[in-house]
């Protein structure tokens, strides 16, 4: 079922620290696809994204808002994929206090704290979203 | 061409994949991958997709042929990404099963110290059975492994 609005079920989806999956697409119609390390709850219609260096991600929501986002629930066999449309950057305040905190959490527990640094919030208007349940397999 | 580092990546450890597209409208759309192989002659990759989305999937791409692939050894992170040009797209065959059971394998075997006593099934599932094949010209490789450093073009080198 597709929703407009973040449902609370995506909230531990979102915790869990699981890294997620971005893409978004150039002026010129390039897609890229990059991993990324969290996707922040901000509100039922709005989610922030990492912004810690100019890379090709962030060049292109600045050329084309539109962003596809994939968050995965492993234990749940399933994987819930946002339509997201960019709206502004935050470099201070609550949301970028909180990111900031979770970014160190997550880099420490992957081996890689001092690497990522949190230049701003970039927050998202959800247009979109939709939990895609997994197949088991016969094992 | 893929060189033989990221043709040993890509058979032998990376573990996790998507894959990019996009609209005629340019908006962007993702879809998972469940296992990939490498042309003989080095110059392409086929990516086998689950049954999810499938006919956005073969619109975009006969629309554009815009792609790009994410390959990333969990938890390692060392990840890296192909774009180029659909070249076409083709049932599930064979081999192309055999290699998403190995990709499935590795997947498992790495999460296992994660979750250790969640069911070889639930972490299975996560590899999901393959529906389609698409077979692509890779035409430039990015190294995108979380860091400063990603997003560093490889193929071809970028000039100094």
């Amino acid at each position: 079922m597709v929703m407009t609005r973040l449902p609370s079920e995506i909230r531990p989806v979102l915790e869990s620290g699981t890294p997620g999956v971005m893409v978004t697409c150039s002026a010129d119609g390039t897609p890229n696809t990059t991993v990324i390390s969290q996707v922040y709850y901000v509100d039922e219609t709005h989610a922030a994204l990492s912004f810690q260096f100019f890379s090709k991600t962030i060049k292109n929501v600045r050329e084309n808002p539109r962003a596809f986002v994939c968050v995965f629930d492993i234990a749940g066999l399933a994987h819930w994929v946002l339509q997201l449309q960019f709206e502004r950057s935050e470099t201070e305040g609550p949301v970028f206090d909180a990111m900031d905190m979770q970014i160190e959490a997550i880099a420490s527990m992957t081996g890689m704290s001092g690497i990522f640094k949190l230049r701003a919030a970039d927050i998202y208007r959800v247009l979109s979203v939709e939990r895609v349940q997994h197949p088991r397999w016969r094992m | 061409m893929i060189p033989g580092k990221l043709v040993r990546f890509l058979e032998q450890y990376a573990n996790v994949a998507f894959a990019g597209i996009r609209d005629r409208d340019l908006v962007p759309f993702g879809h998972r991958v469940s296992g990939w192989r490498i042309g003989v002659d080095q110059r392409t990759m086929t990516i086998m997709l689950p049954d999810e989305f499938l006919a956005q999937l073969v619109e975009s791409l006969q629309h554009n042929g815009e792609l790009a692939v994410t390959v990333e050894e969990f938890p390692s992170h060392e990840t890296y990404q192909f774009k180029g040009h659909y070249l076409h797209h083709r049932a599930i065959q064979d081999d192309d099963a055999e290699s998403v059971e190995r990709v499935r394998r590795r997947f498992v075997r790495s999460m296992r110290p994660l979750l250790p006593d969640a069911p070889e099934d639930v972490l299975s599932a996560f590899v999901s059975p393959p529906s389609l094949a698409v077979e692509f010209e890779v035409r430039e490789i990015y190294l995108q492994t979380p860091g400063p450093g990603a997003g560093t073009r490889l193929i071809p080198p970028m000039e100094k």
